[in-house]
């Protein structure tokens, strides 16, 4: 047994679709590519296969991880390039390594995630979104409503947020990088924290027009951040 | 290029229907192809993506340099209602282009109901809906599919409807269209209607005038220019083995109807029931090569990725080499991890030998159409299944492990009574009773799903008038009444939709005003019932003043004229009377590709013969 991380994008022309679907995508092309991977016992074998972290319908990403295991360990080069050649359009592979020892879970060691937002300006004057990221970045606790299917939960945000936001204004658009905590018990979307800009910071954005890529997947430890490929 | 609004598509549900770049998509430039075509099924992505025509034509049209081939569904309602808020007209899947720009616009008509979506597309494509309206810097409008055989109630907004199988015509119709454009499409859109008139297989409605009798009913259909036949036969490819198939279709990233391998074994089904149409459409049965058929398979996983292979056909397990093809299919794909299923079983033990093979251990349950409950009723639809045959399939589906049974079944077929109906129950107790039997226990689940039936055009009932919707609901309560037993669940159709559905599959060109006026007033997505809206439809008759009754309700003569008598299968009118004459005596008719012909008129009017590998070997 070998476990197979790969560091792999969900560009532009994937954006809408869901993280099973990205997932069934992958698994599809580990088919095509022939990868000797394993497969779980039982009736219903399924690959083994597993993520870091889901991406939500609508967001691109950069940085994303997959733990493969393989029956036995190929020459990671050639994994890759059999791995690339059967890529839909969208996912490119940017790292890769076997994975030595017993390795924990992606799922389990990856604490933090960073996202670039761009969203058009409502509003020409960048005293408002100045004011209104300074007085987020500052308060104590936000509050924020999540609206599910299962119904409302209230959830604090500023626990999730593991550094200011930082703003870039564009021609018309305003680009906000943030930093947010995955904990055991849960974390915030970034959409939400858009939300909630706009609706208790008066951010003024043309919220609807939301484009969110994740920059990156870290694990975070006493100052020290390192993504997943590198450990 | 399309440039869609991320605020759009952030709103409705499942974007991914609309934005494209699957694997194995193929996007072309189309400065360099002479012929560009959007190939669309009017229903949603799931459904149109499912469609094995249309992947069949989508590689054989890419496969040509000089043309390229796209894709376009139906916009669910939420994307219908951003589109056109926002006027973004109807574009293609992998060029985003407006479907108005393209050259051809195919749609595969699967079914009536699916009628309004046509009109809705080309009302968001920003193309004229009626033929006569459209120039020739319009796209040519053409129908395929099961409907073109009596497309008559569409008539009027196709350029043209292809009967039979696409695999050579749309090449042929490919070449003309090209020759036409590189001539400066010369003589205008007329010009090109009449060469696609010449094509075998090819209607051209335009080029019929239609008249009635005082009754209402068809006087003659004739052709308007020289050019156009007398009869559209429709086209049928001789031999399989020598097409090109779907051997790279797209993988889709969503999650659609049938999300995985379709392998085709064969094309047409001559057992012969009467009540069927595509047993009449597809004739004769024409079998692939176990050995081509195991090279794609694994053509297939290769190109896909996908792990799972239905072998479909209308009745895969009537294919001559299936135990073989099973076994050495997965044999071969065992270690890849791939899956093989069928679809359909027949109502015997081989088949649940069958069945039990490619399983293994999963007793997912199995599904039998009986199609009717009482011996005598099967006998006039020429079902050729037996008590005998139902009892010892069911039995060795319980013996060999499974409790899940589903039963299909139909209700209002010719000369039905109220014992013939209450005979579906009968069977579902009998199918309880043998689990009893066999375990020594209770439980058994039996399923019981009971459609209402539509009578189609070229089929021996297509004279029969169908029950109305009233009869229908009084025969479902009569049956529910009676499946009062906790280990029985039963469903049935909606009456309604398919009185509808009635009146389409067997109309004429004057319910082309009743569809307009339906859609008009909202109607579309038919086929599914959230949206289905009868008053809407009812409305749209009354406004025209059109009986839907004496479409669907109608008992004809024999000496009726048809709307769809000069578009021809093949299956001569005389054989469709003799079958309606012994459906009604009870008579059965065995099945041409093992026994003695039934001479339907079709090998030797279309120059075909049936290829069964089995009974050759």
């Amino acid at each position: 047994m070998a476990k197979l991380r790969l560091e792999i994008t969900k560009g532009e022309e994937i954006r809408y679709i869901s993280h099973l679907d990205y997932a069934s995508a992958m698994e599809r092309a580990i088919i095509r590519a022939k990868l000797p991977v394993a497969y779980s016992e039982g009736f219903n074998p399924h690959m083994k296969l597993s993520f870091a972290s889901a991406l939500a319908v609508g967001v691109t990403s950069q940085a994303e991880y997959i733990d493969i295991e393989c029956k036995e360990e190929i020459d990671i080069n050639q994994a890759v390039e059999r791995l690339k050649a059967v890529l839909p359009m969208g996912i490119r592979i940017k790292g890769a390594a076997y994975m030595q020892g017993n390795v924990s879970a992606l799922m389990a060691i990856v604490n933090l995630a960073t996202y670039e937002i761009t969203v058009p300006l409502l509003a020409e004057d960048i005293g408002i979104i100045e004011d209104s990221i300074r007085w987020f970045n500052n308060a104590e606790s936000v509050l924020y409503t999540r609206e599910s299917p299962k119904g409302k939960k209230e959830m604090e945000i500023k626990q999730y947020m593991a550094k200011p936001i930082a703003i870039t204004v564009l021609e018309k658009a305003v680009r906000l990088i943030l930093e947010i905590r995955i904990t055991p018990t849960g974390s915030i979307k970034p959409g939400e924290v858009l939300g909630a800009l706009v609706a208790m910071f008066d951010l003024p954005i043309d919220i609807d027009n939301l484009l969110i890529h994740r920059t990156g997947l870290y694990i975070s430890n006493a100052g020290r951040q390192v993504s997943p490929v590198e450990l | 290029m399309i440039n869609l609004d991320p605020a759009m598509l952030n709103r409705v549900i499942k974007p991914a229907r609309y934005t494209g770049n699957e694997w194995n998509s193929i996007k072309k430039d189309h400065d360099k192809v002479a012929v560009t075509v959007a190939l669309s099924l009017p229903d949603v992505y799931e459904v149109g993506m499912s469609n094995l025509g249309l992947k069949i034509l989508y590689q054989i049209l890419n496969n040509r340099v000089d043309t390229a081939a796209e894709r376009v569904y139906a916009p669910w309602v939420d994307m219908e209602a951003e589109m056109r808020e926002r006027n973004i007209p109807l574009y293609t899947l992998e060029s985003l282009k407006p479907v108005k720009e393209f050259d051809i616009v195919g749609f595969s008509l699967q079914y009536e109901m699916s009628y309004s979506n046509v009109l809705n597309m080309l009302d968001l494509a920003g193309i004229p809906l009626f033929t006569a309206e459209r120039d020739e810097h319009m796209p040519i409008i053409i129908g395929g599919g099961p409907c073109t055989f009596n497309a008559e109630p569409v008539a009027d907004f196709f350029d043209c409807l292809v009967l039979g199988e696409g695999e050579e015509v749309m090449e042929d119709i490919i070449a003309a269209v090209s020759s036409w454009k590189k001539a400066g499409k010369i003589n205008g859109r007329s010009g090109i209607l009449r060469s696609l008139a010449q094509i075998g297989g090819v209607y051209v409605p335009s080029l019929y005038d239609v008249t009635y009798h005082e009754d209402g009913t068809v006087a003659k259909v004739l052709p308007n220019c020289p050019e156009a036949p007398l009869v559209v036969t429709k086209r049928v490819v001789k031999d399989l083995n020598t097409v090109e198939y779907a051997t790279r279709p797209i993988v889709p990233f969503l999650d659609i109807v049938h999300d995985r391998i379709m392998l085709e074994l064969f094309r047409g089904c001559t057992r012969g029931c009467r009540f069927c149409q595509a047993g009449v459409l597809y004739r004769p049965v024409r079998e692939r090569r176990p050995e081509l058929l195991l090279k794609m398979a694994k053509e297939m996983v290769d190109s896909t990725g996908y792990n799972e292979i239905s072998l479909t056909s209308l009745s895969s397990a009537d294919y001559s080499c299936l135990p073989d093809l099973v076994d050495s299919l997965m044999g071969e794909l065992k270690e890849q991890g791939v899956s093989v299923s069928l679809p359909s079983l027949r109502i015997d033990s081989f088949s649940i030998d069958l069945a039990q093979k490619v399983q293994q251990v999963r007793k997912s349950g199995l599904t039998f159409a009986p199609e009717a409950g009482s011996q005598r009723m099967r006998d006039v639809i020429n079902k050729g299944v037996t008590q005998k045959n139902l009892e010892d399939a069911v039995s060795a589906a319980f013996q060999a492990g499974w409790s899940t049974v589903k039963l299909y079944f139909m209700m209002g077929l010719p000369t039905e009574t109220d014992e013939d109906v209450l005979g579906i129950a009968d069977l579902a107790y009998k199918v309880l009773d043998l689990y009893k039997e066999i375990k020594g226990r209770k439980g058994a689940k039996v399923t019981v799903s009971v459609s209402c039936f539509v009578p189609k055009p070229h089929t021996p009932f297509q004279w029969f008038g169908q029950d109305l919707a009233s009869e229908f609901e009084r025969k479902q309560q009569l049956l529910k009444a009676r499946l009062r037993d906790r280990n029985i669940t039963f469903n049935w159709h909606d009456a309604r939709t398919s009185f509808l559905e009635g009146a389409f599959a067997r109309g004429d060109r004057r319910l082309g005003q009743v569809l307009l006026k339906a859609w008009q007033n909202g109607a579309r997505f038919d086929g599914w019932s959230e949206y289905f809206k009868y008053d809407v439809w009812m409305d749209a008759f009354n406004t025209c003043e059109i009986d839907p009754y004496f479409y669907a309700t109608r008992h004809r003569d024999f000496d009726e004229v048809m709307p769809w008598d000069h578009l021809s299968s093949g299956a001569s009118k005389s054989f469709l009377q003799r079958e309606y004459e012994q459906a009604v005596t009870e008579e059965l008719t065995c099945d041409c590709r093992r026994e003695h012909c039934s001479a339907c008129g079709v090998c030797p009017g279309l120059g075909v013969e049936v290829l069964d590998w089995g009974s050759r070997a």
